[in-house]
């Protein structure tokens, strides 16, 4: 249940969110530059991943009890997402690997990703608070119309020919867009 | 939904943690509702209402409808 005070650390969640894209764009440019090979990159996005985002929740201040158990859990997912796509990524560029193996090695990023559905679905449930449980299934429907809106009108570029083909899993991260922008207007509207 | 939480709060030297506090809800839910922005459910207006220790209708204000002459 909500309603204590909020604990926040010294540092603020922008300064660690900072942090963690800097070193994105660090560890992106020195694989873009080949000054690393991929499994390297992989391995250092995971360190920096596991190693960054604990302090980013921590200062983060949580409204609830419920959203600290929801940022914990999508912590862990997206942990084991850039770990799985790490070593899916190596296996698949460093081997012959026979179909059931591909098969195998592409549920590796897969699953953490369901885990990350499955913490937004416990979310909505264990929130105590109607009132932030109602934002965020507002902000959800927001974001389930952004990437419906743009994957249906991609998909028609697509077919036309004018935009290049892309990966189905892209809808994850779009409707993660789409959330971030729905709650991002909630603020601003005082919401 | 119009209604008396601010004022209410007032004369009691209430925050709007504090109602927060008392309600067991965030104080977003406090200012949301207090500004009109979000309409509790039922059960949260009853609960806001023991804690004034008041009817819902003198917190919550019906709104006022045009009528037609």
């Amino acid at each position: 249940m909500s309603g204590g005070e909020p604990i926040a650390s010294t540092r603020s969640q922008g300064f660690w969110v900072g942090i963690y894209l800097a070193s994105v764009g660090v560890i992106g440019a020195l694989k873009l530059t080949d000054a690393i090979d991929g499994p390297t990159g992989f391995i250092l996005l995971a360190i920096a991943t596991g190693a960054l985002m604990i302090p980013m929740r921590r200062a983060g201040a949580c409204t609830s009890a419920a959203m600290a158990t929801y940022n914990r859990r999508v912590l862990l997912s997206s942990f084991g997402y850039v770990l799985g796509l790490g070593i899916a990524v190596t296996l698949w560029n460093g081997y012959e690997l026979s179909r059931p193996l591909v098969f195998a090695i592409s549920l590796l990023p897969t699953l953490p990703t369901f885990g990350i559905i499955w913490a937004m679905a416990r979310y909505i449930a264990e929130e105590r608070d109607e009132y932030l449980r109602h934002r965020t299934i507002m902000a959800s429907l927001v974001a389930l119309g952004f990437v419906l809106a743009i994957g249906i009108f991609w998909g028609f570029l697509e077919m036309f020919e004018l935009v290049p083909h892309v990966w189905a899993w892209w809808v994850l991260p779009v409707w993660a867009l789409g959330l971030g922008m729905a709650q991002l207007w909630q603020k601003v509207r005082g919401a | 939904m119009k209604n008396r939480l601010k004022v209410l709060r007032a004369e009691r030297d209430w925050s709007q943690q504090d109602l927060a506090t008392r309600l067991a809800v965030s104080r977003q839910s406090v200012n949301a509702i207090e500004t009109g922005r979000y309409d509790p459910s039922l059960p949260l207006a009853f609960r806001i209402a023991d804690v004034f220790g008041l009817a819902i209708e003198e917190i919550f204000l019906r709104e006022e409808k045009p009528t037609a002459d």
